[in-house]
């Protein structure tokens, strides 16, 4: 597999990409929560042929919108291509990673075959944050990207995960799209742990009958860091089942807005969709937009979302400190807890690496050291592993 | 009765997937219209002499008249947003007139108003339900309003209900109109407020003084009957601290082929410590641009409800939206949206919670069938200063067949750590298990379905006045009888 890169640090020529991570169903403009505008380089030309994707990919979405789309595929190098065979179960990862700090620009296609099972790693990683606790808005010569598209085929298996871990100086677009044929399964697990402008976008098609999404997605903001994700899952075929999991902890001045949105179609008998965010706000200054969307015009379907947005209680913090914890300790706690998630799923080294360096960031070198300790390894660099 | 009665016991229709058909509304009651002969009518557009014709006749102050033309040039300048709502370009305001009246007088007793638009009001029950339990009624036809009255104890308790318009040539009131009006919904609000401020007419201005109670509902009732023309009624209600009121308005048309529009404004002004309670039974014909605009902002330890039905109309965009304003201040919404064939409503709420400790708790229900759309829409905005606001959004919509459509698109923007935001929705049809349940326990399946139907409305109809719960039950009944699939 080809695997090159663009790297754009000190590129000057700035675009806008006006139109990122639209949901399907749009609402009043002066909310702002319909799209979130991203500065970024002016592709350049190398003056070399890259390779491409194979067309089958243009046709998937990414959750990013085509103007982002367009955008990697202008600025990227040579593209990724990854196919699992028929039937096969590939043990080893498929990493996909980028570097955040070279200003990677990244363009992925995975095809898993009819009946085969494959575990996808996105790994987006860059140094840690800036010194000092001013307001930063990243430039959009730190700009990275990593847009991955997945085509499951019948009866196939995808494990997904997904690490986004990068300082506060960074600016990073993420996407994913996915197509499920009839019977095909996708687990995907999110951590979003990190990222001075991170823009997210997840587009799933449960084209075939019976094929299943579980989603879980887990983030955290804090500083002045902006997180911006949109989910939305197409049930085309019958009897499709997705169930998404939202949660995440926003701290400080950190601004988030999720947008999840179910898309039931007609035709799309018996399938049933779920969607559920928890947020736990522990800043002051916090911005927290939500938008749960489920769209309908099928009977025969159930379409559920539930949404809890909130502080943790006083009674819960007069508990926790009769334990002899802090406000501030208590609330690491909740920190600590995302981060053990993320390092006990993630499937190899890089994620691994990805996770506990930016743990050490979060919520200290201690704790991610009882992290790795829990896991009988020691902290190892997210710079060295090998890649697919 | 021997029809309700029959169509109760007619077997429902089933299609090849066994669903009951839904039967259409039987509009009768609403579907009649009266000669315009002899009615004075403003020639369809929209320019600046209409404005100052309507000006003029209503024979205003100047501040108004400025807001007026200065209102319609907004309306030329804003546009309709690009990327949400249902269609309005079937909508085209040359083809609208902006103001049609009756040639009479507003009048005190029904006695005095005109033989048809009399029996208009008859047939839709308004003097009866104003002998049995109102307080007060206002009752508009097109674009003036021709009967206005109140009991006589509630007047001499302060409260002042009248029109806009003689609000405004009363001393005591123009500087409370001019003090209100158009600062809750400003002309900028979008485009179709903008045309509101510019040939607005009618509409109710509501009073009630500090302390003072209410026993009885005040109702307006508007009622459309000219073809290809538009309503822009006002309503300006202030309940100073302490006080109680409950509001209902009412409205419907007959059905034509072309577009009618209806771009009413209702600004609620709640004092600290007060109550108001607004309840709407929306039935507009289906050829109806309903582009209305509610809103609402609460004082300290006040409350503020909102009951809504709404059953008519082409397409809708409205949004009852309120402030609150004050520190434990609190607004709870109970709607019910019903769509069917060749309707698209865009309906929901919005609150804003500023005060402390305040509470918002949001009830949404909708019903599709025969290819309808139904968009639940609402936003909740928690300030920065909001500390321990507390709200909850409820959304639940049932879809009784495979060609109708319901979206619901809830949005939350929080910016404080001690607030609590809680959203739930649901989307789905009568379960198999349900009915089969309910058929176990001795029903049969149209009595299932039947039940089922009216528990999934009843949280909105207990909130209304009991004649009132009769009408609006007797609506979704008619649209629903024949059980549902």
């Amino acid at each position: 597999m080809a695997s090159t890169s663009t790297c754009l640090e000190g590129t000057t020529k700035a675009m806008t990409l006006a139109h990122v991570n639209v949901p399907p169903a749009q609402t009043w403009n002066y909310l702002k929560i319909d799209q979130i505008a991203l500065s970024v380089p002016v592709p350049t030309s190398a003056g070399t042929v890259p390779t491409r994707l194979p067309r089958l990919f243009s046709r998937i979405g990414a959750g990013v919108g085509t103007e982002a789309v367009s955008w990697v595929e202008a600025t990227t190098g040579d593209s990724r291509y990854v196919e699992v065979p028929r039937g096969t179960v590939r043990e080893e990862p498929i990493v996909l990673s980028c570097d955040a700090d070279a200003g990677e620009v990244r363009d992925s296609g995975v095809m898993v075959r009819g009946g085969a099972t494959a575990t996808i790693v996105l790994v987006s990683h860059g140094s840690g944050d800036a010194e000092g606790d001013a307001p930063l808005s990243p430039t959009p010569a730190a700009t990275s990207a990593n847009l991955v598209r997945v085509y499951a085929e019948k009866g196939a298996t995808v494990h997904l995960v997904e690490v986004v871990a990068m300082g506060d100086e960074r600016q990073h677009l993420e996407g994913i799209g996915l197509v499920a044929e009839d019977g095909a399964r996708v687990d995907a697990r999110q951590y979003l742990l990190g990222g001075g402008r991170v823009a997210v976008g997840f587009e799933a098609d449960l084209a075939g009958d019976a094929a299943t999404l579980d989603l879980d997605s887990r983030y955290i903001v804090r500083h002045h860091e902006v997180l911006d994700v949109n989910h939305a899952v197409l049930q085309r075929g019958e009897r499709t089942r997705c169930d998404i999991q939202t949660s995440g902890i926003l701290a400080d001045a950190g601004q988030k807005t999720m947008r999840e949105t179910i898309d039931l179609r007609h035709g799309g008998h018996g399938s049933k969709g779920n969607e559920r965010e928890t947020v736990l706000v522990t800043g002051d200054d916090i911005v927290n937009r939500t938008l749960p969307v489920i769209l309908c015009d099928e009977d025969d379907v159930a379409g559920n979302h539930g949404a809890s947005i909130g502080s943790v209680s006083s009674e819960q913090m007069t508990y926790l400190a009769d334990r002899g914890l802090s406000d501030a300790e208590a609330e690491a706690l909740f920190a600590r807890a995302l981060f053990d998630d993320a390092v006990i799923h993630a499937p190899e080294q890089q994620s691994l690496s990805a996770a506990l360096d930016r743990a050490a960031n979060v919520v200290g070198d201690d704790m991610a050291h009882d992290l790795a300790s829990g896991l009988g390894i020691e902290p190892a660099s997210a710079d060295d592993p090998k890649e697919e | 009765m021997a029809d309700e009665k029959d169509r109760t016991n007619a077997r429902p229709e089933v299609d090849e997937r066994g669903r009951s058909k839904v039967q259409d509304v039987d509009r009768s009651l609403y579907d009649f219209v009266k000669s315009e002969e002899g009615y004075e009518r403003y020639a369809d557009g929209l320019t600046p002499d209409i404005v100052r014709s309507i000006s003029a006749k209503k024979d205003e102050p100047d501040w108004m008249l400025k807001m007026r033309l200065e209102a319609l040039e907004r309306f030329h300048d804003i546009d309709m947003a690009p990327n949400w709502g249902p269609d309005t370009s079937g909508l085209n305001m040359d083809d609208i007139s902006t103001y049609v009246s009756p040639k009479t007088k507003q009048a005190r007793d029904w006695n005095d108003v005109p033989a048809d638009i009399k029996d208009t009001f008859e047939r839709l029950g308004i003097p009866q339900a104003e002998r049995d339990s109102l307080a007060g009624v206002g009752a508009q036809y097109d674009s003036e309003i021709v009967y206005h009255n109140m009991r006589e104890e509630v007047a001499k308790q302060g409260v002042v209900y009248t029109t806009i318009e003689d609000a405004i040539h009363d001393p005591q009131w123009e500087p409370v109109v001019r003090k209100y009006f158009g600062t809750l919904i400003p002309m900028t609000d979008h485009k179709f407020a903008a045309l509101h401020y510019a040939v607005w007419s009618g509409g109710s201005f509501v009073y009630v003084p500090e302390g003072v109670s209410l026993d009885y509902p005040l109702q307006s009732y508007f009622r459309l009957n000219a073809s290809g023309a538009g309503q822009f009624e006002h309503t300006l209600i202030v309940v100073e601290p302490g006080a109680n009121l409950h509001f209902i308005e009412g409205c419907s048309a007959p059905k034509y082929y072309e577009a009618n529009l209806h771009a009413g404004a209702v600004e609620l002004f709640v004092g600290d410590g007060a109550r108001l309670r607004y309840s709407t039974i929306e039935n507009w014909s289906k050829n109806m641009y309903n582009l209305n605009t509610k809103r609402a902002r609460v004082g300290a330890d006040a409350t503020m409800e909102w009951v809504s039905g709404s059953f008519g109309s082409h397409v809708s965009y409205l949004y009852p939206t309120t402030i609150l304003q004050g520190d434990r201040s609190v607004c709870e919404y109970t709607g019910i949206t019903f769509s069917g064939a060749n309707q698209d409503l865009d309906t929901g709420c919005k609150v804003i919670l500023n005060g402390r400790d305040t509470r918002a708790s949001m009830s949404a229900k909708s019903i599709s069938k025969d290819g309808g759309v139904n968009t639940f829409r609402s936003s909740v905005v928690v300030g920065r200063h909001a500390d321990n606001a507390r709200c909850t959004v409820s959304c639940q919509s049932l879809m009784l067949d495979d060609i109708s459509r319901s979206d619901t698109i809830p949005a939350m923007d929080v910016r404080n750590r001690t607030a609590s935001v809680g959203h739930e929705a649901t989307i789905g049809r009568i379960s198999d298990d349900t009915i089969l349940y309910l058929m176990s326990r001795g029903c049969s399946e149209e009595e299932a379905r039947t039940m089922v139907v009216n528990g999934f409305a009843n949280p909105v109809s207990k909130e209304l006045p009991l004649e009132y719960a009769v009408e609006m039950n007797n609506l979704i009944k008619l649209e629903m009888e024949g059980a549902i699939g």
